[in-house]
């Protein structure tokens, strides 16, 4: 798909996101969930960008998440580090950490990467709550309750003033996609899909898998501990809970709801996903198994997910 | 410009490739055949860093053992396959564009990609998904991207495997052209003895990882250890 396409894609899904708060802007309900498509819509990007097109089957993104969100709020918490300055180092914190995920993962193939990485995840809720975590000031299986909100030159963003908050995470929400969209436009972006299509014939050509796989690590890794951080700040509590497969489950719909590899159905999906997700709330119990029939049926209609939609024949074949 | 001493290759109790020397010539057309499993492809793989080995691999007086297969193909040395590897994501033209921008010394050269695609004849086909190209249209990309690293050798897995007569024509041609016009010199790995005897100036003959022999196609063909291990009695007496 065009950069012009994908552009356009995501100026009308973030167009309308942004006219949304002069009709329902104090609904404080809804607010919260335009918040939080605005945040995932970034995460479920970045796990689009190692997944779909790097074809590094990483199953750690929520960990990631988690990571940037515990490292931003233990340093507001416990060292009282400006909120942005907590926030951008618990980015770099978390690169480091995908870079760390991302060096074994080079050796192996797709399954094993997503076992490492789904390792990753299901050991950071034991080390969060244990004696290392509530050493470094994680507060063990009570998690962390007293977060400050973002503050920019005294201007608070936190959930008590939505509006504002909500432009902040738009803000935040397009500069991380944009960034996704140059990534994969740029020349990254046909070394990921050389790498991911045929390894053995990219490295033949130049390209240096370690390098580059390394790198999608690093920046998707970024991306999602930014917006943890950030998440951290605006509902200003954690809590190990996020590592529950709810979430993780709910990224992956998302996926497959905007489409694997069909950036920036990601955004998309994770509109549809959150909004449909609240939308099946009063069917209570039913709620997942209504939205697995939904997902199912989606699957087997639009297997590009919705982005399936405007894709040419010849993206959709390939 | 590209001299093997003494390499030797083992998967466990395998020995893949046992001792093996030899030296290509600049601007040559070098053949390699032997029966499967002779371990042709394994070479090529020794030689593109995808395998580590004992012994020694030069090129241009330049070490090249344990470089990674990217540094290598930076230093010069593209490589096809036997089974055609393609990028279905990209179309023709960004495929080819793989080799320009991460294998060329001097990074991505639009003119010299251009020129690519009309060297290896797939100007109608440059905004298509490679997917959607025919073996032979396969075979010429991988070519093409392998070309627009610009290297100093080319080297074929059995490029004519899965051809028919006019596309092997083609083929040949082609390699031809590469070798002629473009100044890279070929080291191909086939079975088609007729193909072989024809492009190639040095044919080496490798069994079970050792060299049979290593001489001119005419002489190799004539070879009684070559007739007896390889091309059999009935190739010999086919005239």
């Amino acid at each position: 798909m065009s950069s012009k396409r994908m552009a356009t894609i995501m100026g009308v899904t973030y167009g309308i996101a942004a006219i949304m708060p002069f009709f329902v802007g104090d609904i404080r309900f809804i607010m919260h969930i335009l918040i939080m498509c605005l945040i995932w819509a970034v995460v479920a990007s970045c796990w689009d960008l190692i997944m779909g097109f790097a074809g590094i089957f990483s199953f750690g993104q929520v960990a990631f998440f988690v990571i940037g969100a515990y490292t931003s709020a233990i340093l507001s918490v416990q060292w009282n580090v400006p909120s942005v300055v907590a926030i951008l180092l618990a980015g770099v914190f978390t690169a480091g950490m995908g870079v760390i995920v991302g060096l074994p993962c080079l050796k192996l193939a797709g399954p094993y990467v997503a076992l490492v990485t789904f390792g990753v995840h299901m050991t950071l809720m034991p080390v969060l709550r244990g004696e290392i975590g509530i050493a470094l000031g994680s507060g063990g299986s009570q998690g962390i309750l007293t977060i400050p909100p973002v503050n920019i030159l005294g201007y608070t963003f936190s959930s008590a003033n939505q509006i504002p908050t909500f432009y902040f995470t738009l803000f935040l929400s397009v500069v991380c996609t944009v960034i996704i969209l140059a990534v994969i436009k740029s020349y990254w972006g046909t070394a990921f899909l050389a790498l991911k299509d045929s390894e053995e014939f990219a490295m033949s050509l130049g390209v240096s898998a370690f390098k580059y796989k390394l790198m999608v690590f690093a920046l998707t890794s970024f991306l999602t501990g930014v917006m943890g951080a950030f998440y951290g700040h605006y509902i200003g509590m954690l809590s190990t809970r996020m590592l529950e497969l709810d979430l993780f489950c709910t990224l992956m719909v998302m996926l497959v709801v905007g489409g694997i590899g069909r950036f920036p159905g990601a955004i998309l999906g994770a509109f549809i996903t959150v909004t449909a997700n609240e939308l099946l709330a009063p069917l209570g119990a039913y709620r997942a198994v209504t939205l697995g029939a939904l997902v199912v049926l989606l699957v087997l209609l639009l297997p590009n997910g919705v982005m399936g939609l405007w894709l040419k024949r010849s993206d959709a074949e390939a | 410009m590209l001299k093997a001493t003494r390499v030797t290759k083992k998967f466990g109790e395998l020995v893949a490739v046992n001792d093996l020397s030899f030296h290509v010539q600049d601007g040559q057309i070098y053949g390699i055949a032997g029966p499967n499993g002779a371990g042709k492809s394994t070479v090529f793989n020794l030689i593109t860093g995808n395998y580590g080995y004992e012994g020694k691999i030069e090129f241009g007086g330049k070490k090249i053992t344990g470089l990674s297969p990217y540094r290598i193909a930076q230093e010069g040395i593209a490589r096809t396959f036997q089974i055609p590897q393609i990028f279905p994501s990209l179309t023709v033209k960004k495929s080819i564009s793989v080799g320009s921008r991460f294998g060329a010394r001097n990074g991505l050269d639009e003119d010299h990609v251009e020129k690519i695609i009309r060297f290896v004849e797939l100007e109608d086909e440059r905004t298509q998904k490679t997917g959607r190209l025919n073996l032979l249209g396969k075979k010429k990309l991988m070519i093409g991207a392998s070309l627009a690293t610009k290297p100093k050798i080319l080297m074929l897995d059995e490029p004519m495997a899965g051809s028919n007569a006019t596309e092997i024509k083609e083929l040949m041609n082609l390699i031809r052209k590469i070798n002629v016009e473009l100044g890279v010199t070929v080291i191909i790995i086939e079975h088609f003895m007729k193909v072989l005897t024809e492009l190639t100036e040095k044919l080496l003959i490798i069994e079970s990882g050792s060299m049979i022999c290593c001489d001119a196609p005419e002489a190799v063909t004539k070879n009684p250890e070559v007739i007896e291990s390889y091309l059999g009695k009935a190739y010999a007496e086919r005239d």
